[in-house]
């Protein structure tokens, strides 16, 4: 099973892309869930809701590491075993850390017959509110962008290009190996693409890379 | 050295003294549930003193801890200010409903009655722990910080906003978290604990600076009146922090706590190691707990989690020795382990059997 991560801020447009991308994904054929914490406002079928939909106020937690790990991972199992989705879109708050999430995701291995592979970290910037989110909540955007392996600017039908080339900056400046792309969640450009990264890419897994990173301590590099 | 009882290794690690061992504490709270009647649920657990402490007193019979601690879960004073609190079967309970929707709502809160509530069961029952565990390990009672009850009620990433958009109001919310935080360190106060453990979550350098944590939670004001107050209250300051990148100067050099817990990210560039804490000078005058991954307890093999809490051992004992201390260093999980029904209990026996074998002190 694939767990996707959509990351971003509270309000950058999170839950509209979720929507938007497992409508896609479903047209391609793929048998899909979701994770996401709050579809009240978003217009979406009611059916779909039903079969697919589960709050995940669980993990606006901050702290995924122990209690809500357990909470969140039995959603993932749970969703496996009723479902067997190929893919899990997960909408993280704008404090969980990615490389948290993916650890909670692969400790759900232990509570059902599967394997968890890990989509690019996606994480959606909002253009249109740059400057105050850099000013309010630097770090916690900061943290997201780090950790992301593709970072979409979003909302680019009303920002202003101004916004667009500074969010861009930011972006590069913070992680400089991440793949920049633009988004409107809301008109559905670059939804497309955001389906082909979730698709085929993979990113590495928690497990794997803790070990590599400290087999690389040991042996000093 | 001749074997020492807890208490005994626990006081020569807080002051520095020799001892026979390190001292080792797997933050194992809700998991003990299953060891009660042949394991209850979370939710009975965490609504029944008497329940509550069983698990503690089971614990301890089974693993012959160092410490017990008595942490219930995150949502206690949230549930208790009257945020909604989902009650899995199972699961940790957690926030699903928070009660800020307007800046005008940080000023509703109420300090709630704590004789009322899981705050009350949560005092009930580290009382009954307390009196019957005190004469053999070092008890702690587990409190949330007044940041941190604030984020769990009102939502972590609204209240992260509203500190820069509307300050006065969330200091007005902050101050009323501080009020309900006396009221619960006088209730452990009474319980007989020797300690109090604080969770003040965001001394986070992924979430804050240095000045908003000042502003927010390290001051006279919240934090530093909190743990005086404690002190007061005739118990020693513990604070337990799984951040990733920990504010320790503050929490450490200037709260001056007798233990400080944590945890460690190896994927997270700046996420301090035991060696560094220690080479570092933060267990100078503070017993360290950490760092073993709390998932190891339910996806590790008992071999693999013996190995980790070996080389563990070795490398606090050699970061010890070179910074000429003693015990000052508590073999733990950097987090609590998950209390999960598929956790390995084996997996927490094999941490304290491998400390007792290989943390001793022999420099
Ligand atoms: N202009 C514009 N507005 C958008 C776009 N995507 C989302 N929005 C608006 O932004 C607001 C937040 O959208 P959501 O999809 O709920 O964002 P979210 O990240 O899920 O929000 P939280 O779950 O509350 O953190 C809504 O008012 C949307 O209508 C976009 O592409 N362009
Ligand atoms: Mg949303």
């Amino acid at each position: 099973m694939k767990v996707s991560q959509i990351a971003g801020f509270l309000g950058s447009g999170k839950t509209t892309a979720v929507m938007k991308i497992v409508d896609e994904l479903m047209k391609r054929g793929r048998r899909m869930a979701i994770v996401v914490n709050d579809v009240g406002e978003i217009n979406v079928d009611a059916k779909f809701i039903e079969s697919h939909g589960l709050k995940a106020k669980e993990i606006a937690g901050g702290c995924i590491c122990c209690q809500i790990a357990g909470t969140f991972s039995e959603t993932l199992a749970k969703l496996h075993d009723a479902y067997d989705p190929e893919i899990v879109i997960v909408e993280p708050s704008g404090v969980a850390i990615p490389w948290g999430l993916k650890r909670a995701a692969e400790y759900s291995e232990a509570k059902a017959d599967m394997v968890i592979e890990h989509a690019p970290v996606i994480t959606l910037v909002d253009a249109t509110r740059i400057d105050l989110l850099v000013k309010a909540v630097k770090r916690l955007v900061e943290t997201q962008i780090r950790e992301a392996d593709v970072c979409f600017v979003n909302k680019v039908d009303t920002a202003s290009a101004a916004d667009i080339a500074k969010t861009e900056q930011l972006i590069k400046e913070i992680n400089p190996k991440a793949e920049i792309s633009h988004m409107s969640s809301e008109s559905g450009h670059g939804i497309k693409y955001a389906c082909d990264l979730i698709e085929k890419k993979i990113s590495p897994r928690y497990d794997e890379a803790v070990e590599e990173e400290l087999l690389k301590k040991q042996y000093k590099g | 050295m001749a074997e020492m009882t807890h208490i005994e290794r626990v006081m020569a690690a807080l002051t520095n003294a020799p001892a026979d061992r390190l001292t080792t504490y797997p933050i194992a709270c809700g998991v003990n549930r299953k060891l009660v009647n042949g394991g209850i649920t979370y939710r009975e657990w965490c609504h029944d003193p008497k329940l509550f402490a069983q698990a503690f007193i089971e614990g301890q019979k089974a693993f012959d801890y160092d410490f017990a601690i008595g942490l219930m879960d995150l949502s206690v004073m949230a549930g208790d200010l009257g945020a909604g609190v989902r009650m899995d079967e199972q699961n940790t309970p957690f926030v699903d409903r928070h009660i800020v929707n307007s800046p005008e709502d940080y000023e509703k809160f109420e300090v709630p009655d704590i004789k009322k509530g899981r705050s009350a069961v949560l005092l009930e029952g580290t009382k009954l722990y307390a009196d019957k565990l005190k004469t053999e390990v070092i008890t702690a009672g587990f409190l949330e910080g007044p940041l941190l009850a604030l984020s769990q009620s009102a939502g972590a990433e609204r209240m992260f906003m509203d500190m820069f958009t509307n300050p006065s109001a969330v200091h007005k919310a902050l101050e009323t978290m501080t009020a309900y935080d006396v009221e619960m360190v006088k209730g452990f106060g009474k319980t007989g604990v020797a300690g109090l453990c604080w969770d003040y979550l965001w001394a986070n350098y992924s979430c804050l600076g240095d000045d908003q944590y000042e502003e927010f939670e390290g001051c006279k004001k919240y934090a530093v009146g909190l743990n005086e107050l404690t002190t007061k209250e005739g118990m020693a300051v513990a604070i337990h922090s799984c951040a990733d990148l920990p504010h320790l100067d503050t929490q450490i050099f200037k709260f001056k706590p007798a233990i400080y817990s944590m945890a460690y990210y190896p994927l997270i560039p700046g996420s301090p190691s035991a060696t560094e804490v220690i080479e570092k000078g933060y267990a100078d005058n503070c017993l360290i707990g950490g760092q073993i991954d709390p998932q190891l307890f339910i996806r590790g093999s008992v071999e693999k989690i013996t190995q980790v809490t070996k080389d563990l051992c070795q490398e606090v004992k050699t970061a010890l020795c070179k910074k000429g201390l003693q015990g000052k260093y508590c073999i733990a999980s950097g987090c609590e382990v998950p209390p999960d029904v598929h956790t390995k209990m084996e997996n927490i026996k094999a941490v304290v059997d491998t400390t007792k074998q290989y943390g001793k002190i022999d420099w």
